[in-house]
């Protein structure tokens, strides 16, 4: 009996398990509270918390290269570029590009923002990453998941573990990160003023935006394929009217599936052996550097726009440049309407903030040609 | 580790992923605006042209 016991003991993953996976585990549980409890982002951060407490399990080899189970979900969906892409068609399908075409100079504030990316960049080269890492970190600021996941695991795949939850965690943390340099960087007088109603837009514009955005921007930066044609597709798919089964899918079941294996494969990337590494803290502090640089080279950027304009822009909208949609979009709002209770900037600020998106992808495609 | 880095590779990057992206938003902004105007000429022709006064004697209310 009791050689059964020991020989149990000894098979089991206990007599294997290393101070690292208890750590790990706390990652994981720290995570799953944030998931449940706070509701940070807990479509993704509850499947990522998952992956690393099963990872971190000694003995399971789920992520043993050829064999484990979610190695093959990663292999395939992210290694491959499956899935960040078909997160972008879901994204496309949800999207309203309305506010931004009604109002296309609100493309430069999605393309000001992402100057935080550079700036980031040269700083995590300042600090001893080198170029294919620090593109990898300075992605975080443009505050868009699946383009980090997407270029990290292209250039620095032994980081993506780290720069996927940093990017994810941002983006639940906006309402946090945001306002104190929304107020930092703008007068009490610039955020009260209004904004005319937008224009409206027509059913043929809606349509044509994604065929044109499409075409002009696969042609100037190719590299931004795999992402920009699936969110534009997408938008297509929604827009047309004609085709509300695949936007249906696109948006909900096929975004559903994917989130799952997305989550469970950046969670179980994080092994001990990977993520216990002090530079990985670094990464989250450069990632914060990033998002706050963003954030305010948004901000700037439209400040510099009401230089030139005879209709000033309300300079908050330019933090919404970054892409967490719709949460910076809101977090403008939110602001503006304290500032001026008659300030209604919701849908001027989703005009930058799926700019941001755009921005984000060619930003992140220039990244790659030239370093890829 | 500094040493081993690539300045002049970092300012290409980091010049040309600025420009290219300004390049890029602004040349989308400038197509957006185009064919947005051009679809309100069409449509708004469009309107006007169903609104315009029918020749005499084709309005059946008229006739009536």
């Amino acid at each position: 009996m009791f050689g059964i016991f020991k020989e149990l003991i000894v098979s089991s993953g206990l007599v294997s398990l290393t101070g690292g996976n208890l750590i790990m585990w706390l990652v994981a549980f720290t995570l799953l509270y944030l998931a449940v409890k706070k509701q940070y982002e807990p479509l993704l951060l509850l499947p990522i918390a998952f992956g690393i407490l099963v990872v971190n399990l000694p003995l399971t080899f789920l992520m043993e290269p050829e064999h484990g189970l979610i190695w093959f979900f990663y292999h395939y969906g992210i290694e491959n570029d499956i899935i960040p892409p078909l997160i972008f068609l879901g994204l496309g399908a949800m999207i309203d590009f309305g506010p931004l075409i009604a109002n296309p100079k609100t493309l430069l504030l999605g393309a000001g923002a992402q100057v935080g990316l550079y700036v980031t960049f040269f700083a995590a080269i300042l600090f001893g990453f080198d170029l294919r890492e620090a593109a990898s970190i300075a992605i975080i600021g443009g505050a868009d998941g699946p383009t980090t996941i997407y270029l990290t695991s292209k250039l620095a795949p032994q980081l993506l573990g780290a720069t996927a939850v940093s990017a994810y965690a941002y983006m639940a943390l906006v309402p946090i990160i945001q306002p104190p340099m929304m107020k930092l960087l703008t007068s009490d007088h610039e955020r009260k003023i209004v904004m005319s109603k937008l224009r409206p837009v027509s059913r043929l514009q809606k349509i044509c935006f994604p065929i044109i955005s499409a075409m002009t921007i696969m042609l100037l930066v190719p590299a931004s394929a795999p992402l920009i044609s699936m969110l534009m597709m997408g938008n297509l798919f929604k827009e047309s009217g004609v085709v509300e089964r695949l936007t249906k899918a696109s948006s909900n079941e096929l975004m559903n599936i994917v989130t799952i294996f997305l989550g469970l494969s950046i969670g179980a990337t994080m092994t001990a052996s990977t993520f216990l590494d002090p530079r990985v803290l670094f990464i989250f502090f450069l990632g914060l550097f990033a998002f706050v640089v963003s954030t305010a080279s948004g901000l700037l950027m439209a400040k510099f726009m009401n230089l030139f304009l005879k209709n000033k822009i309300n300079p908050l909208i330019g933090a919404a440049g970054v892409s967490a949609v719709p949460m910076a979009a809101r977090c403008v709002h939110k602001v503006g309407s304290e500032a001026n209770r008659r300030n209604y900037l919701l849908m001027h600020a989703m005009g930058p903030n799926v700019a941001g998106v755009i921005g984000t992808v060619v930003a992140a495609a220039i990244l790659l040609k030239n370093l890829g | 580790m500094h040493s081993m880095t690539d300045w002049s590779k970092v300012l290409e990057v980091f010049g040309s992923g600025i420009v290219g992206v300004y390049l890029v938003m602004i040349l989308l902004q400038l197509l957006t605006q185009l064919s947005t105007r051009i679809i309100d000429m069409v449509e708004n022709g469009k309107t006007s042209g169903d609104a315009a006064p029918q020749p005499p004697g084709t309005d059946v209310k008229g006739k009536v």
